[in-house]
């Protein structure tokens, strides 16, 4: 009896772990998420889309130029980031001014376009990116984890470190704040916010690309993982409170165990539904969120 | 005279900071009252609690003798209390006749099965409303405006067109925020003038006002506010030389009868 | 309506009425049963993106329930088939109606995300609940649409066209009708301020939650034509990419007007077709053709006729400022 318990304590520890691992990557995608939110006040449909571009980088990076996976992660960065750029200048600069919805609207025809897009240059054919981590596990006591998660984990914790050093104490992060809580303000102030938008974007774009690169190991690649990787955000941003990169780190931990523990304990077909009911229930208890403080009903 | 519009001991707390504070005043049938005070005074919140934008935290508002204290603001303009809003607020899109025509849908009860099967009570209701439309455009003078998209009119007849709205809504009480912001002291006489023939087609007016010359010229009794209470009431001439009403005002605004 | 655009509806009825006798080709009668009902399911979801200005991206999963409950319905308990869409659209309205109830207190890009979370519920049920749906191999060899006594083939193309006709016309009257009544011009002013419509008597939350109803009802009844019409369905009626469809064929044709959804659904029928041939990059040309339409024409593919028409009526002075 004793050493059921125990059993079923490791099963619980072991989905805790997964749980957590798959809920950092989660923290990555919706870290960039609700920035862009914050900051441009746009609910980016394409981000996923980013994250996908990102894990495909990887794949041609490493498998076909031979270029070790780290770099090829580094490379997808700031490829991807710099094809948020150019996204930004002709999707959303010009409907600066217009309703959310027509935002709303060209996101979700950036991010067709991006997804579809991937099918006609990639292929449909499922893609595997190939790293030396996701084979080696690491033991801990009766826990065993593979590498590629533990790396995910840790570089989402340093992601989240370092963002978060960068909005409090450099002079970008902090003009980036100013235009979140006041664009005209900002704009009085002598602030480009045009361009703390390009930077705000391009900064979210490379985060998506950087949890492709290293989420997308862990799973099968194909063109639709974009849509995915934004549902999974947009879950982790309701749940944290849009525009809030603490809610966003607490929000994906939550969704990570959750699903985890509800996949194993209760079954693992609705595991994505989990999700959703999460956010079905934060929207109508606490639209803000539930680790803002902010109002997020208008 | 009757109380068309009662409140007791109104208040509304946001946080610590008490906006309303235990405010009894009344409005009778048939009155222009003016709502007055210094910025920050409470005005636009207690004009927001007799509208129903706003739940009071305590006291009652009464309209017609009726308890409709958190009432929403649509069950207000059901019971007949209109409004306008201190920021221009309209139907940008439609054009200004189809404003006006938005604005009587309480004075019918018809709805999609009427037009579904062209009853003859819904084509009625139809003749009717337009009859009311060219009616209330006459009245504001925007008739040959009909047809121009309500963006594209100029300031001055945006808030026209407010009032427009409002009256085509049949309302026994009017509340007007701040209906001459904005507007030149020409515009502004053309107001009081507007004002005065909207109470004598039987409509009763509240209105919040900072230009002065607009309340002394149109108002039958006005009510101060203070830091969220009620600081005087009286005929205009009498409150403008009330010594408490020049103490919250020095310094901030004069006030010029 | 005026005399003239009544001729001109009249006209464009008895076009459509006689379009299937045109051609012999099974395959365009089969493409114009199509372009019926997906105009039907483009009209129903104007109704809540064009009229009341929300932006839903759970259409897709009323149209499903809709597929889903006359196919069960007729399948399992024999029902008949002409009942079908009649009881797509009252399951599909009622959960519209709990799903509404819920999701439209709130409002804006949290509305949207709402119900994209709620399709993808309904989706997941769908996909999982195989003793009901049968899972991802989906349901097949439903019946064709039957009239009880009226012996036609409605396996037929031609046919079929002539009932998803009836339906569409129904529904675009009823649109037509709801637009010059006093609920229309509720929903039109609850989309361009919901502040103002309060203030004049409009129950904001009460008329949203009518035309959502509503909509998702017709969507539930596109979806029960469109399931004893192909007889195959499966869950994947309810995913993104059958919202997308839904959402590209309103905001294309021209949002908030009857004529635009129709030609959305023309545009996106025969696109889907006459690119076939270009495999991955007929999604990449519709893609591209929504972000066009947003950006450079927000009225749609309507509004491009309406300007050129204006521009021929009153050719402007010169000098006269635009």
């Amino acid at each position: 009896m004793d050493s059921d318990v125990f059993a079923q304590l490791v099963v619980f520890t072991q989905q805790v772990a997964n749980g957590l691992a798959n809920g950092m990557g989660y923290v990555l995608i919706a870290v960039g998420l609700t920035l862009v939110f914050g900051v441009l006040r746009i609910v980016n449909f394409a981000h996923g889309e980013f994250y996908m571009l990102g894990a495909y980088f990887t794949y041609y990076v490493t498998a076909l130029a031979g270029i070790d996976y780290l770099g090829a992660l580094v490379l997808a960065t700031l490829a991807v980031a710099a094809i948020g750029i150019v996204a930004n200048q002709f999707f959303f600069r010009p409907l600066r001014k217009e309703h959310e919805f027509t935002i709303l609207l060209s996101s979700l025809g950036l991010a067709l376009l991006m997804a579809n897009g991937a099918e006609y240059v990639f292929g449909a054919d499922p893609k595997y990116v190939p790293t030396r981590y996701a084979d080696e596990t690491l033991e801990i006591g009766p826990v065993v984890v593979t590498q590629q998660r533990v790396l995910v984990i840790a570089v989402a914790f340093a992601m989240i470190a370092a963002t978060y050093w960068f909005i409090r104490h450099t002079r970008m992060g902090k003009m980036m704040q100013a235009t979140a809580q006041n664009p005209e303000g900002a704009q009085l102030t002598g602030i480009n916010t045009g361009f703390v938008h390009a930077y705000t974007f391009a900064f979210a774009c490379g985060l998506a690309a950087l949890s492709g690169a290293l989420v997308g190991p862990t799973a099968m690649l194909t063109h639709t993982v974009g849509d995915w990787a934004v549902l999974k955000g947009f879950i982790v941003v309701v749940m944290g409170g849009l525009g809030s990169v603490t809610g966003a780190l607490f929000g994906g931990i939550l969704l990570g165990v959750a699903e985890s523990l509800g996949g194993g304990y209760v079954s693992l077909g609705f595991k994505d539904a989990i999700g959703y009911a999460i956010i079905i229930l934060v929207l109508l208890w606490r639209p803000q969120g539930l680790f803002s403080a902010g109002s997020g009903r208008r | 005279m009757t109380a068309l519009l009662e409140t007791r001991r109104l208040t509304r707390a946001f946080g610590g900071l008490v906006a309303v504070n235990n405010i009894d005043m009344h409005v009778a049938e048939g009155e222009i009252v003016g709502l007055i005070g210094p910025n920050g005074a409470g005005k636009t919140t207690l004009f927001n609690l007799l509208a129903g934008s706003l739940e009071p935290s305590s006291g009652i508002v009464r309209f017609a003798g009726a308890d409709c204290t958190g009432f929403p603001a649509h069950r207000m303009a059901r019971l007949g209390v209109a409004r306008t809003f201190q920021i221009t607020s309209l139907f940008p899109e439609l054009t200004v006749a189809d404003n006006v025509r938005a604005g009587t849908y309480r004075t019918k009860t018809g709805g999609w099965a009427g037009a579904l099967f062209r009853t003859r009570a819904h084509a009625e209701d139809e003749r009717a409303v337009s009859a009311r439309v060219d009616e209330i455009l006459a009245f504001v003078g925007m008739s040959a405006r009909r047809a121009m998209p309500a963006k594209a009119l100029p300031y001055g007849e945006q808030r026209k067109l407010e009032i427009a709205i409002a009256l085509a809504a049949e309302p026994r009480l009017l509340l007007l925020d701040e209906p001459a912001a904005g507007m030149n002291p020409d515009e502004g006489a053309k107001l009081v003038q507007m004002i005065r023939s909207i109470r004598d087609r039987g409509i009763t007016v509240l209105l919040v006002e900072h230009h002065m010359r607009v309340v002394m010229g149109v108002c039958d009794r006005v009510v101060v506010i203070g830091s969220g209470l009620k600081v005087a009431e009286g005929v205009p001439a009498e409150v403008a030389n009330d010594p408490e009403v020049i103490r919250i005002y020095l310094g901030r605004e004069k006030i010029h009868a | 309506m005026t005399a003239a655009p009544r001729m001109r509806a009249l006209g464009a009825v008895a076009a459509l009425a006689v379009l299937p006798w045109l051609t012999g080709n099974a395959f365009l009668q089969h493409m114009m049963v199509l372009w019926a009902i997906y105009a039907l399911l483009a009209l129903s979801l104007n109704i809540i993106v064009g009229y009341l200005g929300e932006l839903s991206f759970g259409h897709a999963a009323f149209f499903g329930i809709g597929a889903y409950t006359s196919a069960l319905l007729s399948m399992q308990w024999g029902v008949p088939v002409w009942l079908g869409p009649f009881l797509g659209a009252i399951v599909a309205g009622a959960f519209g109606l709990v799903i509404g109830f819920v999701a439209l207190r709130i409002v804006g890009p949290q509305f949207a995300i709402l119900t994209l979370g709620f399709g993808a519920i309904l989706h997941t049920i769908t996909n999982y609940w195989v003793d009901l749906t049968r899972g991802p191999m989906g349901i097949s060899n439903i019946p064709p649409f039957s009239l009880g006594p009226i012996a036609l083939d409605f396996a037929q193309a031609r046919n079929m066209y002539y009932v998803a006709l009836v339906f569409l016309l129904g529904v675009a009257y009823v649109c037509h009708a709801l637009m010059t009544s006093r609920r229309g011009r509720a929903f039109i002013a609850v989309r361009e301020n919901p502040a103002l419509a309060a203030s004049i008597g409009i129950d904001v939350f009460a008329t949203k939650l009518h035309g959502f109803v509503v909509a998702t009802a017709i969507a539930g009844a596109g979806g029960a034509l469109y399931g004893h019409y192909l007889r195959v369905i499966t869950p994947e009626l309810m995913s993104l990419q059958y919202v997308a469809a839904l959402i590209i064929m309103v905001i294309v044709g021209g949002k908030g007007t009857i004529v635009g959804p129709l030609i959305g659904a023309l545009v996106y029928v025969s696109l889907l077709e006459m690119l076939r041939a270009a495999g991955p990059l007929r999604l990449v040309v519709f893609a591209a053709l929504l972000t066009a339409c947003v950006i450079f024409l927000p009225g749609g593919l309507v509004s491009l006729w309406r300007r050129l028409r204006e521009r021929r009526l009153a050719p402007e002075p010169a000098g006269a400022s635009a």
